[in-house]
């Protein structure tokens, strides 16, 4: 069972972080036996403390910590972001990964490299993953009910001519497996799955890696600092503990999954001497190529109900745009996804205010809606950094994000506007609105995964080309963002990262 | 304070002293650091505020009380905090130069072009965005736009509905 280390066991793993990077890596080293530490700034909820009150539930689970500049949405909490995510699981396709090669160089400012591994590396990964997180459609399971939001998507996108439709690819179970339950159509995926049936690291990774007898949880653990020696190797993690005293946790070696913001604030905030711009961070590229996805949305009034606030969130994808099609006057591509709102989210995407406004809340039993995602490039402005004075209530450096659509970027959203647009009006769609997005909630890209250090902050394991004992586990490895939502791909670099850890310890190589 | 009136009072509170807010997008991103607030009564004029909530979100079938009741919840929340209170006071200033009379006094056409007049106003952003947040958010708005809100209490929709559409092409 759940087990204690003492903060002077330099024979420990630390994992910072317990979301989709963070558990999974740390569950997956305790299953083979090796001993972890992770820790989790947030408080560990259980299912009970799950409500369906967005308000609420981003009081419990939201991550409020100040932050310069446009808004990122990511949790503190045991689960991390998978207490929040949509569930939805996409692979990455063959040609993402070799962005640069596919698509050149886009301008000037823009960063695209290749991945410095493949879809074929990562496949049996992909595999690993959807088994591990129930993914519909994969491994035996089916696909993911089809919700009335879901069947108008479907008409609407066969009628422009779509053929890659599907109720599948979705990591919430839709009959029950591995002791979690089926879907119930609550409808509030968003604010923490109140049943369980989405995955999420709290009642899955956390609890499964408790019992092997190799993994202690520390919840309300700030990491503040990694420290090294002067042979440049990593150390032991620095934290707030939950009464706010300062403690360290030796370790043997360190995997960073914080999401992005946190990844890089805890990395450059242990500069020190030997490493002066902070750990990993040699090249200057420990920041930067932040991605966070072209992001859209659209609604649509149509002419009778469908009562979209019944049942999942993002029940279903249109892959057909998903390729690379320079015709189209943009490089890369774009997935579409169902979207239910609740009615200040209807107000609040629609943007403005006025009649033009409440046509769509005053028609709110009428509504259907998607979500666009799709690839951004990484750019040398787009970036995190530290804040040169100001400092939070953890005495830390406010990390400042810099963020802006590439003309790409725009090109992109504006052809899935109108192709969103087209569908819902085959089906005599009233009323239409859509456009940006302009959250991080996918983040990516801020110590990615490169062949030449000279282009990124990690290797195709995620290990710091810098420091051979300080790892990156969560979405900060994007090499660049390709269209998927992310977390699919962290879970499986994660799995990737872990086996690869263990035979490097078996080794006697870390 | 339970939970749930904390989360509320935090968020109302947040949208209007937070400079992002105007750009905020789905499920509440907007909702992030506690501020100062307290519990004395609102300085500012209620009836305004609830006229102003009407203009910006005009519902036919919702009564002025219900408007009242929402905006009387952001006044609370926001009372004793001299930021926001001078956001408001702004706003209400700039109103009521618009035309020949007091805001309130004007006809609808009129209000509607005094809040266009405003709209580029440094603080408008946040103060839509606060109206929409404690107005969207207010159960008491609910039942006037069918929505239900929580479903977890009845089991979700699983047997509810979550898959009865019957008017689609080519659909069951």
């Amino acid at each position: 069972m759940a087990k204690q280390y003492e903060l002077d066991d330099a024979s420990v793993v630390v994992v910072i972080g317990s979301g989709a990077g963070g558990g999974t890596v740390a569950n997956e080293l305790a299953q083979k036996g090796i001993d972890v530490v992770c820790l989790e700034a947030g408080r560990r909820l259980t299912l009970a403390d799950v409500v369906n009150d967005p308000p609420a539930m981003d009081a419990k689970i939201g991550w409020h910590d100040r932050r310069s500049g446009p808004m990122v949405w990511v949790c503190k909490t045991v689960g991390g972001t998978t207490m929040r995510w949509s569930g939805v699981t996409p692979r990455i396709q063959e040609h993402e990964f070799k962005a640069l090669s596919t698509y050149g160089q886009l301008d000037a400012g823009t960063t695209l490299i290749d991945w410095p591994l493949t879809l074929s590396d990562l496949e049996p990964y992909y595999d690993k993953a959807e088994d591990k997180m129930g993914v519909s459609g994969t491994h035996g399971i089916p696909p993911s009910a089809a919700t009335n939001n879901y069947k108008v998507f479907r008409a609407g996108g066969k009628r422009v001519g779509y053929k890659e439709i599907t109720s599948t690819r979705i990591a919430i179970n839709p009959v029950a497996r591995n002791g979690r339950p089926g879907c119930q159509q609550l409808a509030f995926c968003n604010s923490g799955c109140a049943i369980g049936a989405k995955w999420s690291t709290l009642y899955t990774e956390v609890p499964a890696a408790e019992q092997t007898g190799h993994f202690e949880l520390r919840s309300e653990a700030m990491a503040v600092r990694i420290n090294h020696n002067d042979r440049g190797r990593v150390t032991g993690v620095v934290y707030k503990d939950a009464d706010g005293a300062t403690q360290e946790q030796k370790a043997r070696a360190v995997c960073v999954a914080g999401n992005v913001v946190e990844t890089t604030r805890l990395l450059l905030n242990s500069e020190s001497a030997k490493f002066p711009d902070g750990l990993g961070n040699s090249t200057g590229n420990v920041g930067r190529h932040y991605t966070r996805h072209t992001f859209g949305h659209a609604v649509a009034v149509m002419p009778k109900p469908v009562n979209y606030h019944r049942g999942t969130r993002q029940s279903g994808i249109i892959f057909d745009e998903q390729y690379h099609k320079p015709e189209r006057g943009f490089a890369g591509g774009y997935i579409l996804e169902t979207l239910g709102l609740d009615p200040w989210n209807v107000s609040n995407a629609v943007g403005g205010w006025g009649a033009a406004n409440t046509v769509f809340t005053d028609n709110y039993t009428h509504l259907a809606g998607l979500f666009i995602t799709g690839e951004d490039p990484p750019e040398a402005v787009n970036r995190i950094t530290l804040h040169a004075s100001e400092r939070d209530d953890n005495d830390l450096p406010v990390p400042v994000i810099e963020y802006r659509d590439h003309p790409n970027t725009l090109a992109m959203r504006k052809h899935a506007l109108q192709q969103s647009r087209a569908i819902y009006e085959s089906l005599g769609a009233t009323e239409f609105a859509g456009g940006d997005v302009p959250v991080g909630a996918h983040n990516m890209g801020v110590a990615r995964m490169s062949a030449d250090p000279d282009d990124g902050v990690t290797n195709r394991w995620g290990q710091t080309h810098d420091i051979p004992n300080l790892f990156v586990s969560d979405g900060s490895l994007f090499s660049t963002s390709a269209a998927a939502n992310p977390t699919l791909t962290i879970v499986a670099l994660a799995i990737r990262q872990a086996e690869h850890i263990a035979e490097r310890m078996t080794q006697k190589t870390l | 304070m339970d939970d749930k009136n904390t989360a509320r009072r935090r968020f109302l509170v947040a949208a209007l002293t937070l400079s992002t807010v105007a750009s905020a997008l789905p499920g509440m991103p907007w909702l992030r650091n506690s501020a100062a607030w307290a519990d004395e009564p609102a300085a500012e004029d209620p009836n305004l505020m609830a006229r102003l909530a009407r203009r910006l979100f005009p519902h036919e079938a919702i009564p002025d009380s219900v408007y009242a009741a929402a905006m009387g919840n952001v006044l609370a929340a926001l009372a004793g905090n001299p930021a926001t209170a001078s956001l408001l006071a702004a706003a209400e200033q700039a109103l009521d130069a618009y035309g020949n009379a007091s805001w309130l006094e004007l006809d609808e056409r009129e209000q509607i072009a005094a809040i266009e007049s405003i709209q580029d106003a440094p603080y408008f952003g946040a103060i839509l965005a606060t109206v929409r947040g404690a107005f969207y958010y207010d159960p008491a708005v609910w039942p006037y736009i069918d929505y239900p809100g929580s479903s977890k209490e009845y089991g979700g929709y699983i047997n509810g509905g979550f898959d009865d559409i019957d008017w689609l092409p080519g659909e069951a």
